[in-house]
């Protein structure tokens, strides 16, 4: 278990989560998506969702813009350059994990 | 879905499934090609039809279904789509700005480059709609669209040598080998992928 431990210790802690990490994920696929999308494709609850998208948020990896669309609060989400780099690195500290040099 | 960590391989796994379901969830569909392939066929046949019977004056009016039904068309789906919570992509963006640029483009030539254009405007059509048919089957990578488009630029390039009065037939047969069957294959393929 300590040895485990270690070994994760340099995943990005904020990317090491399943939600976070599909919020990511779905946002490396497309430009911009919205709350509803990501809610529907993730089956999160909507606090839940929002939680996370904070977490994101304030670590500068995603972008939160709010407008309004047909009179209705509109929650467009992109990924920032950091939260690119980001992902990139975990991606490729995953592979080290599972086949070291 | 929860918030609690994964191993590794987990990790990897929820990724690769993540950008692959967002993805193909966003394939375009063939229905459009479908729809302007037959919308060509009905425009230059009917021309036709009317040559035959020599109705020559009234040859022009089938051309103005292009804006009438293929622009309101396209508005509906332009709405339609606005209204889901389709997200943004990068290829989706550039094949809906390609296709009402090239568009655009083509309805401005027809109604009002025609004379400066003279023989050349069915050749420069079908070729901008071969450029289109390419760009869209490399983007979503789809062979058959891009073999297509490939077979409507040697089309194009070859009704250049024909005589005027097989220009229309050079159109059509562009219309089917460029949209109407590679727009068949991709929503027959769609169809598969979602069984």
């Amino acid at each position: 278990m300590p040895e485990e431990k270690k070994m994760f210790e340099e995943l990005d802690p904020i990317l090491h989560s399943q939600l976070r990490l599909s919020i990511v994920s779905i946002l490396m696929s497309v430009d911009e998506a919205n709350f509803n999308f990501i809610k529907d494709e993730t089956q999160a609850t909507s606090g839940n969702l929002s939680i996370q998208i904070k977490k994101l948020k304030d670590a500068g990896y995603i972008e939160v813009k709010k407008t309004f669309k047909n009179n209705y609060p509109n929650t467009s989400l992109s990924i920032t350059r950091k939260g690119i780099e980001a992902f990139e690195n975990y991606v490729n500290n995953l592979k080290n994990y599972i086949n070291p040099k | 879905m929860n918030n609690s960590t994964l191993t590794p391989e987990q990790s990897l796994l929820l990724i690769t499934k993540t950008i692959e379901e967002t993805k193909e969830r966003f394939k375009e569909n063939g229905h459009i090609l479908v729809f302007w392939g037959v919308l060509i066929l009905i425009v230059i046949g009917s021309q036709f039809i009317l040559s035959v019977l020599e109705l020559y004056k009234f040859t022009m009016y089938p051309v103005y279904l292009y804006p009438l039904v293929g622009g309101v068309y396209m508005i509906y789906i332009w709405i339609k789509e606005k209204k889901k919570n389709k997200p943004k992509t990068m290829i989706g963006n550039l094949l809906g700005n390609i296709g009402w640029i090239i568009g655009m483009n083509l309805l401005t030539m027809g109604f009002f480059c025609s004379g400066q254009l003279g023989e050349a405007m069915a050749p420069v059509f079908i070729i901008l709609l071969a450029f289109m048919s390419i760009v869209c089957g490399l983007s979503i990578n789809f062979k058959p669209l891009t073999i297509g488009g490939i077979l409507v630029n040697l089309i194009g390039l070859g009704t250049f040598f024909l005589d005027r009065d097989y220009h229309g037939f050079s159109m059509m047969l562009g219309a089917v080998v460029g949209l109407i069957i590679p727009g068949i294959l991709l929503n027959y393929a769609r169809r598969k992928e979602n069984v």
